[in-house]
């Protein structure tokens, strides 16, 4: 028997959501600290981890939570007793390694949700630990189904030993890792290493309004996080039209990078990638020189567009960098996402997102939205491409019910 | 003048630059480098139009000169992958190098005209840093066999070493990617048997093998008095690494070598000549000890910051090159090595490796390998 196993599925979100709407204000003093504490850790400026703690948190109202439940589960009594037919697993861990702001937080929400008990590993930051003191505050039950536990790399062994389920957060080799030391003990659900990208038709670009807000949205989606998050946008395919030559696209583009840098100004950098935009740079002004392509970025190299590089080479993945590619029609993106093997999260686009399902679909993608929305997924957003709570929980069916 | 002749008098000076410190140790003014590069540097934009291009969005031209060898523009060392950098026709080339491929794509091709350059070079280096003894050394090599791989610039430089320098019973221990393990053990035996010194030449990686075979058989040879180790770097783009500090240390025992007769050479095919490091030059750069590599006078180094701009002192940039022996290509190169530079010489801190993304989970380590 879980904590939370008697506990009403509607009194857990409506918590989750209480908790959430506390930190929605920015002066709520765990939110404070928490901020100062992840400024510290990912080396991003303040306005950009402000814009992440709004987004997760803004997202996480029971009204959402329920939606999402609804939509999987069929409805709401699934979880409830009498007559449940979902269940707890029991208690599964989320373990997230070099990740962006809270993403380990929805999928614990959801666990809960799920009337699991939950073990989470969590960053120096403490950004876990400090939300789940606020969930604990809003529904007692919540002290007995949660455990927040900081760990060294692969020392979980023994914390795991009962766990049913593990989430994990990370690189590859992490995934790989975690997947082997506890196969036949439990399962793993592995969040990869993903990128997105992103699309302007030959319309937005007929239009001067249109295409500036939709450069706008694109230059915000490949800042935020300087370039870090699953999805963030690395690469920049636009329809070859006569509206707008692909200089002066890649000069508009340019600037709306400048201005993104002044509402998330750029967080610090390592050498290596210092010196990695640098040579990417380079050679693409050598490429330019040669007739083509070219470079477009500040003195600073705040940000860098790569103007029609070689479609050979896959997008530089560095902070604040763009491929910017020209293509006749949406298939030269899915030959050039399956050519370089690119694991997409999110595609980018102008108009209606409907339309580009085919696309999304042909290339991977777990998520259409409009450039500028990529890095604020909706809660019931399939993260991965996954369920939100269906891996949570097992189902019991009973033969000769009724349906 | 013609081209021909342009170059043929360059070539004389810059041989004269390399012989001078070969032979008798005469180092080059700050001025006299200053000269020869920027007569280089004037003879390039001439005749290698790709990269008189790149340097007009610098604002540079033969009308519009720089001043100084630190304003000459660096080639991204991948262009080489991209064009032929050369400043000759390149039919008429002496030597092609290719790199190892150590990223993704079409090896880079280094074009050179006069292999007397490269030749000098080379033996120079390798001497001052390597033969301070005179020793004549037995060589016995895990880098690419010019008979199998004739582009491998590594290769070439082994085997005009141990041609000049050598007892005459060179072996080569690499067939292909296979490190020839059994081979080498039995001529090793047999240079300690003898008595006769051995240079062991190896990247990284076959070294970090060769080691590994020792350890796993159970064996160590005692090699003779004066032996070395010369390790050529070369872990990029492999899996499994370990610290060089590791590596020397397994090594040592392997070889009952003093870790202080290992010496770690540095050169990329971009460029024609190598830095060594020397034992006992640690010192601490970004957290970690590190041995300092030393040039010969014709190599210079800077250390870049993202504006293109010399990093102070023991601040780690992008490693860029001006290689007066590169007459023949581009002699300024900007490599995607990481390092610094410090008293008389440079650390070297490795490949950049990009940006140490966070992702939800997004690695970008990942990301270029799928």
């Amino acid at each position: 028997m879980t904590a939370l196993a008697s506990v009403p599925l509607r009194r857990i979100a409506a918590a989750i959501g209480d908790a959430a709407a506390r930190w929605c204000d920015a002066d709520f003093p765990p939110r404070v600290r928490a901020t100062g504490s992840i400024v510290e850790r990912t080396g991003y400026s303040i306005p950009a981890v402000e814009f992440a703690l709004d987004a997760l948190f803004g997202e996480l109202r029971a009204d959402a939570l329920l939606e999402t439940i609804l939509r999987e589960l069929g409805d709401m009594e699934a979880l409830d007793a009498p007559g449940a037919r979902a269940y707890p697993l029991g208690r599964i861990a989320i373990l997230s390694s070099r990740t962006t702001i809270g993403v380990a937080i929805p999928a614990m929400c959801f666990a809960l949700c799920a009337k699991n008990d939950v073990l989470i590993k969590d960053r120096e930051d403490a950004l876990v630990a400090a939300f789940a003191r606020t969930l604990c505050e809003e529904l007692e039950s919540f002290t007995s189904a949660l455990e927040i536990a900081t760990w060294e790399g692969s020392r979980e062994e023994s914390r795991l030993h009962d766990v049913r389920l593990i989430v994990v957060f990370g690189n590859d080799a992490t995934i790989a890792r975690v997947t082997a030391e506890h196969a036949g003990q439990a399962r793993t659900i592995g969040f990869g290493s993903r990128t997105s990208i992103g699309y302007l038709d030959a319309t937005t670009q007929s239009k001067n309004a249109l295409l500036d807000a939709a450069l706008a949205g694109a230059a915000r989606d490949a800042s935020l996080y300087e370039g870090e998050g699953c999805m963030s946008l690395h690469a920049l395919f636009f329809e070859r039209s006569s509206a707008c030559e692909p200089r002066e696209l890649a000069i508009r583009f340019a600037r709306a990078m400048e201005s993104a840098a002044t509402e998330f100004p750029v967080g610090e950098r390592s050498a290596a990638n210092r010196a990695a935009m640098l040579q990417a740079r380079n050679l693409a002004a050598f490429r330019s020189a040669g007739g083509r392509g070219g470079a477009f970025c500040d003195d600073a190299l705040t940000y860098l567009l790569l103007l029609d590089p070689s479609e050979s080479e896959p997008p530089p993945f560095l902070p604040r960098t763009v491929a910017v590619l020209p293509v006749d029609s949406p298939e030269e993106i899915a030959r050039y996402v399956e050519r370089h093997a690119l694991p997409i999260e999110c595609l980018g686009v102008t108009g209606t997102p409907r339309s580009y399902t085919e696309i999304a679909e042909r290339i991977g993608a777990a998520r259409i939205a409009p450039l500028g929305e990529m890095q604020r997924p909706p809660l019931r957003a399939h993260h991965g491409g996954r369920p939100r709570i269906t891996e949570y929980v097992r189902f019991l069916d009973i033969d000769g019910d009724r349906e | 003048m013609s081209r021909e002749r342009e170059a043929e008098a360059l070539d004389e000076r810059i041989l004269a630059t390399i012989e001078a410190w070969h032979h008798h140790n005469r180092p080059l003014s700050d001025a006299e480098f200053d000269d020869l590069a920027l007569a280089i540097f004037a003879y390039q934009l001439r005749y290698d139009t790709a990269y008189a291009a790149y340097c007009a969005g610098y604002g540079l031209s033969l009308a519009a000169l720089p001043s100084t060898w630190r304003e000459i523009p660096p080639i991204p060392a991948r262009a080489y992958k991209e064009a032929a950098i050369a400043a000759f026709p390149i039919e008429r080339a002496d030597l092609v190098f290719e790199s190892s491929g150590t990223t993704l794509g079409e090896p880079s091709r280094h074009y050179i005209e006069d292999r007397r350059l490269y030749d000098a070079a080379l033996l120079a280096g390798f001497e001052r840093a390597m033969l301070g003894d005179g020793a004549r050394l037995r060589y016995l090599l895990l880098v690419p066999n010019p008979a199998q791989r004739p582009h491998s610039s590594l290769g070439y430089m082994m085997g005009r070493v141990a041609a000049l320098f050598g007892d005459g019973e060179t072996g080569w221990y690499l067939d292909e990617d296979r490190l020839l393990v059994d081979a080498f053990i039995a001529d090793a035996r047999d240079a300690c048997d003898r008595g006769q010194p051995i240079c062991l030449a190896a990247t990284a990686f076959s070294l970090l093998h060769l080691v590994e075979a020792f350890e796993e058989r159970g064996i160590t040879l005692q090699f003779p008095g004066g032996s070395r180790v010369m390790e050529t770097g070369g872990f990029k783009g492999r899996a499994r690494v370990v610290t060089r500090e590791e590596l020397y240390a397994r090594a040592s025992r392997a070889f009952a070598l003093p870790i202080d007769r290992i010496v770690a050479e540095y050169g990329m095919s971009e460029i024609c000549s190598q830095y060594y490091d020397r034992p006992g030059s640690e010192i601490r750069i970004a957290d970690a000890s590190h041995r300092i590599k030393y040039a010969p006078p014709w190599l210079r180094t800077r250390a870049l910051d993202e504006r293109e701009r010399d990093c102070p002192p023991g601040t780690v940039g992008a490693l860029a090159h001006v290689d007066l022996a590169n007459r023949s290509s581009c002699l300024a190169v900007l490599t995607e090595d990481l390092g610094a530079l410090v008293d008389g010489g440079i650390v070297l801190l490795g490949r950049e490796s990009g940006a140490q993304l966070r992702g939800c989970s997004l690695d970008a380590e990942d990301l270029r390998r799928s």
